[in-house]
């Protein structure tokens, strides 16, 4: 492996792991949200934190671009307070997060539907509150789903290409991560170098997936024996 | 306790209306599936968003639609026991029983543990346990946060009939060992009668009868959960004696004791309960002698209530202690059995079950 390969793995790796951690929070809230909320809008809702998985990712890479550029509403104040973020690594990251929260939030969320309200009631006659219940009840018999669901975002957020080729540009050294990389060095001719650094992406991939799986599969030897 | 009770809760097919003020230290809830109890207890311990009215418990008022009060379930002192134990699956037993410990606050940990012998279970998860044992875990769980009230639902009713006979003990052990005032969810009349001394009656959410469990457990209950209440049993309580010539004697009251299987490896004194199915019992009209049942007892009937199809059940009040005889209404033509009259059980020693 080249240096420059060594950074950009790291680069990538970095972007990615960031994204996921920056969409946990929020992520974890608005599935559980989903998962307790009967009300009327859930379907609209529900939809509309699905988009990102069907739109074409360079439509989600345009909309941040008219969002955060200098002229756009976010960009105008992120100017103002002086914060750079299209066409730098901070754009790599908004766009494999976007991309990936909506992997998330639905296989989180069906973590938390999973658990049964009753527990949580019981919990409460024992003393907690509803903050407290949730932490020491439905996070840990939830986990699982949002496990599955961090490590689903962190594959997605590792082959982003669309939206973050619009919103962050594909700068050498900067901004390009591996499949920016991959698509540059094909445009450049380099075809031996792009298919190495296709397999290198491949070996990342199968890695995260591969947790994925081991995760989802391994059976709670005490939740379900 | 003191309990004074004025909800109304809106349900999917009627809504939940009870008025009444309990005071036992074991209140039975009786009625059939659906007709209100679990919401009741859920009521109780503040779960049911949207329940009106009023709940005082002890002087202390726990809802009060009209003041604004609704005290958050943690702040209410319930200990509630739901009908399938709903032990947390991530947590061992040990972890579960200790779950509302609270450094700064009374804890009966070590307490519940031993009341309901469950040192052997502490390191397993709820998924290993017995139904039973689940049971016993849920108890010990409510327990162990010093409630001010035990809100027990149907405890019993998720069990088969041998586990029910080995979590009952432990029921009357919490009662009257760990002294927490408790309703008690049940649609068995017998359990009803050994746990409780009063008793609510619930039917489509209306209260039907409320007082002394020797009132409300009669024929209007019996008919309320005709079908629900098979298998109707006398569960009686008291205390092992060895007779001299060695064999095992329950002693139920000064007056009344029952001979029972030998179980000579019970040391006496124990505390035990036995049931007696009600159709197991022999009832005369004259003296009974040359019979083999070892106990006959002689007592007064004092009511004769329609139970199931072509039964009647007769309640006969031998020294103090009601026992509930099944009958053909054949037999009860044929004999003319009827209240005042002075009649004699014979009960066989087989027929006496030792709870445990």
């Amino acid at each position: 492996m080249t240096e420059s390969t060594a950074e950009l793995v790291v680069f990538t790796l970095t972007v990615a792991a960031v994204a996921t951690l920056v969409i946990l929070p929020p992520g974890v809230a608005v599935a559980y949200a989903l998962s307790r909320w009967t009300g009327p809008g859930r379907g609209v809702v529900d939809t509309v934190l699905s988009l990102p998985l069907v739109l074409p990712p360079t439509a989600v890479g345009l909309v941040l671009l008219e969002l955060l550029g200098r002229e756009g509403p976010a960009g105008r104040v992120l100017d103002a307070l002086g914060i750079e973020v299209v066409f730098t690594p901070r754009a790599v990251v908004l766009a494999s997060a976007v991309m990936a929260f909506p992997l998330l939030v639905r296989s989180a969320r069906s973590g938390f539907e999973e658990v049964d309200p009753r527990l949580v009631a019981v919990a409460r006659t024992l003393g907690d509150s509803r903050a407290r219940a949730f932490f020491r009840v439905t996070l840990p018999l939830a986990w699982r789903g949002v496990v599955v669901g961090a490590l689903l975002a962190f594959s997605r957020a590792l082959g982003e290409f669309g939206a973050t080729v619009l919103v962050a540009g594909n700068i050498p050294g900067f901004t390009q991560t591996l499949s920016l990389a991959i698509f540059q060095r094909t445009q450049l001719g380099q075809d031996a170098e792009a298919l190495r650094l296709a397999f290198v992406a491949s070996l990342l991939a199968f890695v995260a997936i591969y947790a994925t799986e081991w995760v989802t599969r391994r059976r709670g030897r005490r939740t379900h024996a | 306790m003191s309990l004074e009770l004025s909800i109304h809760l809106p349900l999917a097919r009627f809504p939940l209306t009870v008025d009444a003020r309990l005071t036992g230290a074991c209140v039975a809830v009786l009625g059939r599936s659906g007709s209100g109890k679990t919401s009741l207890l859920e009521v109780l311990a503040g779960l049911r968003r949207g329940a009106r009215g009023r709940i005082v418990f002890e002087g202390r008022v726990l809802l009060d639609g009209e003041a604004r009060v609704d005290v958050p379930p943690e702040a209410r002192r319930m200990g509630y026991v739901p009908q399938d134990a709903l032990l947390f699956p991530h947590l061992t037993a040990r972890q579960n029983v200790r779950y509302g410990a609270r450094a700064g606050r009374p804890s009966r940990v070590d307490e519940a543990v031993a009341l309901l012998e469950l040192e052997p279970l502490l390191e397993r998860y709820p998924a290993t346990l017995s139904g039973g044992e689940k049971q016993r875990v849920a108890l010990a769980r409510a327990l162990a946060t010093d409630p001010a009230l035990l809100l027990l639902d149907e405890p019993l009713a998720a069990l088969d009939v041998a586990l029910k006979e080995r979590v009952l003990p432990y029921l009357l052990r919490v009662r009257d060992e760990a002294r927490v005032p408790m309703l008690y969810v049940t649609h068995q009349l017998g359990e009803a009668r050994v746990l409780a001394r009063e008793a609510l009656l619930l039917e489509s959410g209306r209260v039907r009868a409320v007082g002394a469990a020797s009132d409300v457990l009669g024929a209007s209950a019996r008919s309320l959960l005709a079908g629900e209440a098979d298998g109707e049993e006398n569960i009686l309580e008291g205390v092992l004696e060895r007779a001299p010539e060695g064999n095992t004697r329950l002693r139920v009251t000064e007056a009344l004791s029952l001979w029972v299987p030998d179980a000579p490896e019970v040391p006496p004194g124990t505390r035990a309960a036995y049931a007696v199915p009600a159709q197991d019992i022999l009832l005369s009209t004259g003296p009974l002698t040359g019979v083999s049942a070892r106990n006959v007892l002689a007592g007064t009937v004092t009511a004769v209530e329609p139970a199931s199809a072509g039964e009647l059940a007769a309640t006969v009040e031998v020294a103090g202690v009601a026992w509930v005889v099944r009958l053909t209404a054949f037999s009860v033509r044929e004999l003319a059995v009827s209240p005042g009259q002075r009649v004699f059980l014979a009960v066989k020693t087989a027929a006496c079950r030792r709870l445990r």
